[in-house]
């Protein structure tokens, strides 16, 4: 008896290298995956149904004959179908497999084919009782020796005569058992680890949208910034100008701009605006418009600057703010009128002396508050003076050690370079700043303007 | 960021400590709205552990600043890093906001306002 049970034990084995198979093939399919998902659709259940139908009449044919009784897996296609699929796939599947056991006969016919529309259709319920979820790996192993048990009450109960129902019973109960629960194991494997599988993907997925959005936030925010920078810088007579501006990765919303007034009289503009990003850009688009549209005509610096921050201010949400310095440049009389609306002091170093002087005047940011005093300054510009406007992203540029390149380095570089040209004065600060940082991220815009006088020959050589 | 904050009768002092950058300005954002929300109305900024701020940093000062004045409320600050200062000056905040040495005589101010004057 031992032998025989080995045997059966071992032929129904031997089937399982077919179910790994048979299992790999069904789980891969689109319309398992679709069941997975919680999309039941009347095609991926007809599929379903055909599929472990199918895969249950096989678990019939494939049989191993004990006293004229078949062990099997006939049970395995409808118990899985059903715990994955629900009850429609299950009770599908198992009238498939169960009608053709019936047609095949035998004492045990009758029985066998209820044992297995029972098994699909209890599996089926399973599936809704758990909340239309696939009950895992341990519920569907001991469910489906739940099943097989059954199944073999079944027999006893019903199968006549009952003397040989026994004995069927006592060889196959064993071997149908573990036969059913071990390809229960694999297929719920599979399905667990597809489960997963599309759980990580899911999230990679979010991951990587989530990724691209923002990496398209930070395009979106540069190319708005540079597409409102000015695409070049004017020739002013007796002056010579050059401005940058290095944005950030993350854009800081800095900007500068230049503004013809009237023959002979030009406006200067360079600005942070607070916060980063698209934000940053966008108010930085309207900040510059609002000076724009403040500058023209006979406006002093004061009154453009006092228009300008009520402008902004009216438009400022969530405390947006903007530092800006507003200078109009007299070409004729060589005057600098400046506003300083709490904007880092612009330096202005004598071309003769070397000596320092810093645009400051009593000012707030624009868009703090509305009516804001705004102080207008005068300076007189010598040949070989220079003007340096900068943001904070020049002076507060970080080294490995989080020092700040800060204002005296700054000084010191116009200082000793104070001969060279503006646009090569840009350059060699640029340069600087960005040899001090090297290494470390750079966390906010550069932006950087100079304004030479020029020397009476040096005009004459260039004209 | 470490950001403490501790309370003095109906004043609440935060202390926020390290870089005020801009992401660190986001851990005091959401640390300032959460007081206000909650309801707190007089809040004093103890600064002595800021050595840097950033235009973020200022920007949710400001943020704080309007939406306390608007409840009838104030934001105070004390203590600042002479670096961190001149940066408050720059913008022209120094304006804006009351500034202390000592973090008492900022919540002192708050009970001195308090009291109706004869």
């Amino acid at each position: 008896m031992a032998a025989i049970i080995d045997s059966v034990l071992l032929t129904l084995i031997e089937k399982i290298c077919v179910i790994v198979v048979a299992a790999y093939l069904i789980t891969r399919t689109r319309s398992f995956s679709e069941i997975l998902d919680g999309r039941l659709t009347a095609k991926n259940q007809a599929v379903m149904v055909l599929i472990f139908g199918a895969f249950s009449v096989f678990g019939t044919v494939s049989g191993v004959e004990v006293f004229g009784v078949v062990a099997n897996v006939r049970d395995l296609g409808p118990v899985i179908g059903g715990l994955v699929g629900g009850p429609v796939v299950g009770l599908g599947a198992s009238l498939i497999g169960g009608g053709y056991r019936f047609l095949q006969g035998g004492f045990t016919g009758l029985a066998c084919s209820i044992a297995t529309i029972l098994a699909g259709s209890l599996a089926g319920l399973v599936y809704i009782l758990n909340r239309r979820r696939f009950v895992g790996v341990v519920g569907a192993v001991i469910l489906s020796a739940l099943f097989e048990s059954l199944h073999m009450l079944l027999v006893l109960l019903i199968a006549e005569p009952q003397t040989e129902a026994v004995l069927v019973v006592r060889a196959t109960a064993g071997p149908m058992i573990v036969s059913n629960s071990v390809g229960a194991f694999i297929f719920a494997l599979m399905t667990r680890n597809l489960i997963r599988e599309r759980e990580t993907a899911l999230e990679r997925d979010e991951y990587h949208s989530e990724l691209e959005k923002k990496r398209l936030e930070l395009k979106i925010a540069q190319e708005i910034q540079q597409s409102f920078l000015p695409d070049a810088v004017p020739r002013l007579q007796g002056f010579d100008l050059a401005a940058t501006s290095l944005p950030a990765k993350e854009v800081g919303g800095d900007f500068y701009d230049f503004i013809s007034i009237t023959e002979g009289r030009t406006g200067l503009v360079i600005a942070d605006v607070s916060g980063k990003s698209v934000p940053a850009a966008l108010f930085m688009v309207l900040s510059r418009a609002m000076v724009r549209a403040s500058a023209s005509g006979e406006r002093t610096a004061e009154e453009v600057a006092k228009i300008a921050n009520d402008l902004i201010a009216a438009d400022s949400k969530s405390g947006m703010f903007v530092t800006l310095f507003y200078a109009i440049l007299d070409q004729e009389a060589r005057t600098l009128r400046y506003v300083n609306a709490g904007h880092n002091p612009p330096l202005v170093l004598s071309g003769d002396t070397g000596d320092l002087t810093l645009l400051k005047t009593r000012g707030i940011a624009m868009g703090v508050m509305e009516d804001a005093e705004m102080e207008e300054r005068k300076i007189k510009l010598s040949e070989g003076d220079v003007v340096v406007f900068y943001t904070d992203g020049v002076t507060e540029a970080v080294d490995y050690g989080l020092d700040q390149f800060g204002v005296e380095r700054l000084v010191e570089i116009v200082r000793f370079n104070r001969h060279l040209s503006a646009a090569d004065l840009v350059e060699k600060i640029t340069g600087a700043v960005l040899a001090f940082s090297e290494g470390e991220p750079q966390f906010d815009d550069i932006t950087l303007m100079v304004l030479k006088g020029e020397r009476k020959n040096e005009g004459e050589l260039r004209a | 960021m470490k950001i403490d904050n501790k309370s003095s009768g109906d004043v609440e002092i935060i202390l926020p400590a390290g870089r005020l950058d801009a992401p660190s300005s986001e851990e005091l954002q959401e640390r300032m709205v959460g007081l206000i929300d909650g309801g707190c109305r007089k809040i004093v900024a103890n600064f002595s552990g800021v050595e840097y701020i950033s235009s973020s940093g200022l920007r949710v000062m400001l943020a704080s600043l309007k939406r306390l004045r608007k409840a009838g409320g104030d934001l105070k600050l004390a203590r600042l890093h002479p670096y961190v200062r001149e940066t408050f000056e720059i913008a022209g905040f120094t304006q804006l906001f009351e500034i202390y040495d000592r973090e008492e005589e900022a919540v002192g101010e708050f009970g001195r306002q308090d009291r109706p004057s004869q």
